[in-house]
C-alpha cells in the first residue's frame, strides 16, 4: 500500500531557512542542514527546499548546502527555486537533491520540463505552481507569487504532465500562511486531472487538514512548513493524529532516526 | 572494501555513496567497466533512464554477466537492478541478462509510484533484522523475473503485487531506494555491506 506523505518545506533563503506569509516578511527559523536531518527524525518523509531568494537575487550557497544536507539526509530531499535553464538541473542532483522542483523557469520555458525528463527521468522532475482564485480561473503566480500569469492551474497541470513533470507540487497562494486548511477544491481539481502524484501546499494548520488534503483534496502528499517551524506540532504528532483517523502514513521511526 | 559506485553520468549518487561509506565501505565513484569489475564490490544506482543507462554498459555484456554470476557481490537500486534483467518496456537496448526477465511498465492511474510503500521481506539475510519494512519508490517500471524464484521481496501497487526485490548469486536488486528509506533503509545497505565482506572473506 502506497502511504499518504507528510513533506516538510524549507524555504531557504542564503543559506538560512526562512518563512513569511503569503511569500512576504521573511523570518529566520534555522540552519537547513540541521532542521533537514530532525524532520527525517520526526518521521518527515521527504524534505523540499525552496531557494526562494533564486528567482530574484544570486543563490550562490544553494547547492552547498543542498550538499551538505545530503550527507546526512536518508530521505528523498526536492529542490526548487534554483532551477532557471536545463543546465542547472544537473548540478543540483549530483549535489544530492534526489528531484529538482521548477515554477517560474517553466513557464517562462516549458521545454525545461522536457530536457530535464529526457536526461533524468521524469520521477526527478516536480512542476510547482502557484495559484490563486481569480476571475473565475486558478490564475497561475511565478517569481514567489508576484507576477500573474494568464495560466489556469488545472490546464498548465495537465500540460505540465504531458511535457513530462513526474509530479505536482500545487500551492494555493491565498491559503500560503493562513493556517486554515489547504486549497481543498484546488487541488482536487488538480489531482483529479492529472496522472501523476499532487502535493497540496499552502494552509495547513493542524493535522485535520493534511487528513481533508488526502481524502477530499485527492492529494497524495501533503506540505507543512510553518507550524513546523514555529513548534506549534511536530510531524510525529500529525502523524499521530493521522493514523488514529486511518489515515495510512508512514509510522514514525522509533529509534530517532539514526541507523541501529 | 572497496566498491565501485557505477557513474551513468545522471542523477543523485551522493547519498547513496554517504550510505555506503557510513557502513565502512570504501567508496570509489566510476564510469570505467575495467575498474569497476576489478574492485570488491559493485553498485549500480538508481537515477536515469533504461535506454541511455544500457547505452552506458559494456558493448559486450558477456563479461560483466559472467562475474556477476561467478559471485562478485553487488546490489543494483531502481534502475539498477532493472539494468541486471534482459530488456525493458522503457527504451531500447538490452540489460545485462542475469537474471532472466523484463521490465514492464506499471499500468495504473497515478505513474510513477511515487512514495512510500510497504515492503513485504522473505528470509534473504539482506533484511535481517528489519521489521515491517516501508521503502521509498520512484519508478514508472518494475521488474517481471521469468523465475519466480529469483524474487526475494514484494510491494503492492494499485493491486499489481510486483518483486520488490530480486536475487541471484551475490547480486541483490531493490526496486525501491534504501538510501531514500530512512533508518530501515540504511540499514539494508550496512547487511549489503556486512554480506559483501563475508563473501570476499
Amino acid at each position: 500500500m502506497l502511504r499518504p506523505r507528510v513533506i516538510v518545506c524549507l524555504d531557504v533563503k542564503d543559506g538560512r531557512v526562512v518563512k513569511g506569509t503569503q511569500f512576504k516578511n521573511l523570518r529566520d527559523v534555522g540552519d537547513p542542514v540541521e532542521l533537514a536531518a530532525r524532520y527525517e527524525a520526526e518521521g518527515a518523509d521527504e524534505i523540499v527546499f525552496l531557494d526562494v531568494s533564486a528567482s530574484k537575487e544570486k543563490r550562490g550557497t544553494l547547492l552547498d548546502v543542498v550538499r551538505r544536507t545530503a550527507e546526512t539526509l536518508f530521505v528523498p530531499l526536492t529542490v526548487g527555486g534554483g532551477v532557471r535553464s536545463a543546465d542547472d538541473i544537473g548540478p543540483l542532483l549530483r549535489a544530492g537533491a534526489d528531484k529538482i522542483s521548477v515554477n517560474s523557469a517553466a513557464v517562462r520555458d516549458p521545454e525545461l520540463l522536457s530536457i530535464g525528463a529526457e536526461r533524468f527521468g521524469s520521477q526527478c522532475v516536480v512542476a510547482s505552481i502557484d495559484a490563486a482564485r481569480e476571475d473565475g480561473l486558478w490564475r497561475c503566480y511565478t517569481h514567489g507569487g508576484t507576477t500573474p500569469t494568464e495560466l489556469d492551474a488545472v490546464e498548465w497541470a495537465a500540460e505540465c504532465e504531458r511535457l513530462g513533470a513526474g509530479e505536482i507540487l500545487l500551492t494555493s497562494i491565498d491559503q500560503d500562511g493562513a493556517r486554515n486548511g489547504y486549497q481543498l477544491d484546488l487541488t482536487r481539481e488538480v489531482a483529479d486531472t492529472v496522472p501523476v502524484p499532487v502535493i497540496a501546499s499552502g494552509g495547513a494548520g493542524e493535522a485535520a487538514h493534511l487528513k481533508d488534503a488526502f481524502t477530499e483534496g485527492h492529494a497524495s502528499a501533503a506540505l507543512v512548513a510553518g507550524i513546523l517551524h514555529d513548534g506549534l506540532t511536530t510531524v510525529g504528532e500529525l502523524k499521530s493524529s493521522l493514523m488514529d483517523w486511518g489515515v495510512p502514513v508512514r509510522p514514525t521511526p522509533t529509534n530517532g532516526g539514526s541507523p541501529s | 572494501m572497496h566498491v565501485a559506485l557505477f557513474d551513468y553520468g545522471a542523477g543523485n549518487l551522493h547519498s547513496l555513496g554517504k550510505a555506503l561509506e557510513g557502513a565502512g565501505a570504501e567508496v570509489t565513484v566510476t564510469a570505467d567497466w575495467d575498474e569497476s569489475l576489478s574492485m570488491d564490490a559493485l553498485v549500480l544506482p538508481g537515477v536515469g533512464a533504461f535506454g541511455a543507462a544500457a547505452r552506458a554498459l559494456p558493448n559486450d555484456r558477456t563479461r560483466l554477466r559472467q562475474t556477476l554470476a561467478d559471485g562478485l557481490p553487488c546490489l543494483g537500486i531502481c534502475l539498477g537492478m532493472q539494468l541486471f534483467f534482459d530488456a525493458s518496456e522503457e527504451s531500447e537496448g538490452d540489460g545485462i541478462g542475469l537474471v532472466p526477465g523484463t521490465v514492464q511498465l506499471l499500468d495504473a492511474p497515478i505513474v510513477p509510484q511515487m512514495g512510500w510503500n510497504d515492503v513485504d521481506t522473505g528470509a534473504d539475510p539482506i533484511f535481517d533484522g528489519i521489521s515491517e519494512l516501508v521503502g521509498y519508490y520512484a519508478n514508472s517500471y518494475v521488474c517481471v523475473p521469468t523465475d519466480a524464484g529469483d524474487e526475494i521481496a514484494w510491494s503492492e501497487y494499485d493491486g499489481r503485487r510486483f518483486a520488490a526485490s530480486v536475487r541471484r548469486a551475490n547480486t541483490w536488486g531493490m526496486q525501491f531506494h534504501p538510501e531514500k528509506s530512512s533508518t530501515k533503509g540504511r540499514r539494508i545497505v550496512s547487511n549489503w555491506v556486512q554480506l559483501a565482506r563475508e563473501v570476499i572473506g
